[in-house]
């Protein structure tokens, strides 16, 4: 009976999921060939900023560990996508792949020694690392240094980014769900509890952040052959940053805040444009009046699903009476 | 059962939501843009600006922009252009490639400019410029001197004095005519210009019969370089050449003469800032730098432009930025007039066959590949606190 109910939902998770692909893949194409390319640009940058926002709150958000490093991984990703479709003339897809797995490869480096460290100590240590990494990529010959890697194909369309976007949510929503998303959460509740229950802490921090890093590496990847020319200045401490404030904004370990957060950080900075001089102030001013009102972030401490379940339930009850 | 549905549910009305909250910003979007299609012609020709007006490049940015709206006010007082008005469009892109992205496709779609100025930079002129070509729209950078430019595409163009011509020159004044054969020269790592520029600097070093003595390396936003200049000071040279920007210049020679070494910097247009003189002080005095625009001994068209300038900016002298910025957009005004026609497609060619044009930044013309070639270069010498114009170099058309 159980064996039974189980199946039952896997299969009807699979076919949801395939469904919600299919779904973005076709509509998302439909909008592309509607909507004016502002517009589309716009999405996007929300979509990559999203996918690496979400890698990120798996590492911040869900496990509790600070990383200020995350813009290293999204540099790994995108230079070496760029060399793999640049001087290896591989297909684009396969490059993102390529960037994903080598930024996860990466973290998974990084991780053995630096996840010994908790708290401040290991934001320090994942600082220390972005840096290292931006160095050496300004003296790399394969990156032509600080002059900028030239010639990538401008590869990455709306409808790919919105297809990663929904691939990256459903994998997030499982793995939070699983029993690594729990244990992950346990170790940001209580490391000493956690570990004192038999989680091999280090184990679910380190899957933690290569799995983070991979989707840095993916969207660095969708990043590179959005822009055609990268430079390691294009990821410096304050890309790392912008991906944390999406993260925080929109509510630590939320993935509906970080989808939230990434629509609003990505596209207020260009709803902003028309007050010119003043945008940059009102863009500062909306994050510190949202951190007043929302501390947690926009959706931090809000169980949607049981808003939704409500909202649904509600009008529901009234009809069939006591049914359900 | 329920509890697993109901995420299902979540996700699939989370994906709805994102999906519906784009559709609609883009609806209104498309609503407000949708008059500016049916564009008759007598409404005003739209020209945009891209660069910076905050963060690290800002200088640049708001300096050209300067130059703009002098071009801007004064084409509409003499009537427009072909009967029509010119309005430009300017927008901050922050320094950044995402924000100059969005910015790109903001004024080509949205706004519906015939012709975008900008970026000042090379880095986002590479990434503007793609798009621009793609969407057949005019781009001319007022600032851009770095390789891989021109190259993107028809519709890309620049008015400035490309490192190419002006770093030889340079070259050959201080190993011919000063006779400074020994050269030292310094690039700063992580900073694409210099990177650029020493590799220009050092072929024709090589090509003048000159000799590099040693070369050593920096960072930008470095503050201590008593390792590198102590290694200089014992390779003993005639001059020390450093193809960063100013700042770091300064510095540089600071520790210099504290060491005791006696030969002044020579440089790129990277260390036209007053900060060199600010920092620097009696270290610099006697550097030598390029430069492609000089307010010093104006030919009468550039003269009437300074004063013009002056007087709409309190008194203040325009730099390069302002006066390449003005030339860019008469020099898109001129050939949108030969062509009779704002279409980009059309005036682009007009664009591309300017020869010998009478620039307040010097004389421009385009060569078959559209790089351009500006005469003359303006060899400054810091003198008294002050760049001082040390010598003319005219550039010859080939």
């Amino acid at each position: 009976m159980a064996m039974k109910k189980l199946l039952n939902n896997w299969f009807a998770q699979a076919l949801l999921f395939l469904l919600a692909l299919g779904l973005t893949a076709y509509v998302s194409q439909v909008i592309n060939d509607v909507l004016p390319p502002y517009v589309l640009i716009i999405g996007l940058f929300i979509g990559i900023n999203l996918i690496m926002a979400l890698g990120l709150n798996l590492i911040t958000g869900v496990t509790g560990q600070l990383s200020l490093g995350h813009a290293a991984f999204m540099s790994i990703g995108a230079y070496s996508s760029a060399i793999a479709t640049v001087n290896y003339h591989l297909p684009f897809l396969l490059g993102v792949l390529i960037g994903g797995l080598v930024a996860g490869l990466f973290g998974l480096i990084i991780g053995f020694p630096t996840l010994r460290l908790t708290g401040d100590y290991l934001a320090i240590a994942t600082l220390g690392f972005a840096e290292i990494v931006r160095v050496q990529f300004t003296n790399m010959k394969i990156t032509n240094g600080a002059i900028g890697f030239l010639g990538i194909q401008g590869s990455t369309t709306f409808p790919i980014v919105m297809t990663i976007v929904v691939l990256t949510i459903f994998a997030m929503v499982w793995l939070e769900n699983s029993r690594n998303g729990r244990a992950m959460l346990a170790i940001r509740e209580d490391e000493v509890a956690s570990s004192a229950v038999g989680i091999n802490t280090t184990l679910y921090k380190i899957q933690a952040f290569a799995i983070g890093a991979f989707c840095a590496g993916v969207g660095g990847a969708l990043f590179a052959h959005t822009t055609t020319f990268i430079q390691p200045t294009d990821f410096g401490f304050l890309k790392s940053v912008d991906i944390l404030s999406i993260v925080v904004l929109g509510g630590l370990g939320s993935i509906p805040g970080t989808i939230i957060g990434a629509i609003v950080l990505t596209a207020a900075p260009e709803a902003l444009r028309s007050l010119s001089n003043y945008r940059m102030m009102v863009y500062g001013l909306l994050l510190i009046v949202i951190m007043i009102f929302r501390p947690y972030g926009l959706l931090g401490g809000v169980n949607l699903r049981q808003v939704v379940r409500r909202a649904l339930m509600w009008p529901k009850k009234k009809q069939s009476g006591g049914r359900a | 059962m329920f509890r697993r549905r109901s995420k299902a549910v979540v996700a699939l009305s989370l994906l709805m939501v994102a999906l519906l909250a784009l559709s609609g910003c883009a609806g209104s979007k498309n609503d407000t843009a949708a008059p500016t299609n049916t564009t008759d012609s007598k409404e005003p020709i739209k020209i945009g600006f891209l660069g910076a007006k905050t963060g690290d490049v800002a200088m640049y940015g708001l300096n050209t922009l300067k130059g703009l709206n002098m071009a801007i006010d004064e084409l509409n007082k003499n009537g427009g252009l072909i009967g029509r008005q010119v309005k430009l469009v300017e927008e901050d892109n922050a320094g950044q490639k995402d924000q100059a992205i969005n910015i790109t496709n903001k004024l080509i779609s949205q706004d519906k400019v015939v012709a975008i100025i900008g970026d000042p930079t090379t880095g986002i002129t590479r990434v503007a410029g793609q798009i621009a070509n793609s969407k057949k729209t005019v781009l001319l950078s007022a600032g851009a001197t770095g390789t891989n430019v021109v190259e993107i595409g028809p519709y890309v163009f620049r008015d400035t004095l490309l490192d190419t011509i002006a770093a030889p020159a340079t070259m050959k004044y201080i190993i011919q005519d000063k006779g400074w054969k020994n050269v030292a020269l310094i690039t700063s790592k992580n900073n694409d210009y210099s990177v650029a520029l020493s590799k220009i600097f050092s072929d024709a070093i090589k090509a003048n019969g000159g000799n590099i003595a040693i070369e050593e390396f920096i960072q930008d936003k470095d503050t201590d370089f008593s390792g590198q200049i102590t290694k200089i000071k014992s390779a003993n040279p005639d001059v020390i050449v450093f193809s960063g920007y100013y700042t770091e210049g300064a510095l540089i020679m600071k520790k210099a003469r504290e060491v005791g070494i006696k030969a002044i910097m020579v440089g790129g247009d990277g260390l036209q800032g007053d900060d060199l003189m600010k920092i620097g002080g009696d270290a610099v005095e006697g550097s030598i730098s390029y430069a492609g625009f000089s307010p010093e001994q104006p030919t009468a068209n550039t003269e009437k432009f300074i004063n013009a300038f002056k007087a709409k900016y309190a008194n203040e002298l325009p730099d390069l930025f302002s006066a390449q910025g003005y030339d860019a957009l008469m020099l898109i005004a001129k050939s949108i007039k030969d062509a009779n026609s704002a279409d980009p497609e059309k005036f682009k060619d007009t664009l591309a066959a300017t020869k010998n044009y009478d620039g307040v930044s010097g004389t421009i013309t385009f060569q078959a590949s559209r790089e351009p070639i500006k005469s003359p270069v303006y060899l400054l010498e810091v003198k008294g606190g002050k760049f001082a114009l040390l010598k003319k170099v005219p550039v010859e058309v080939k």
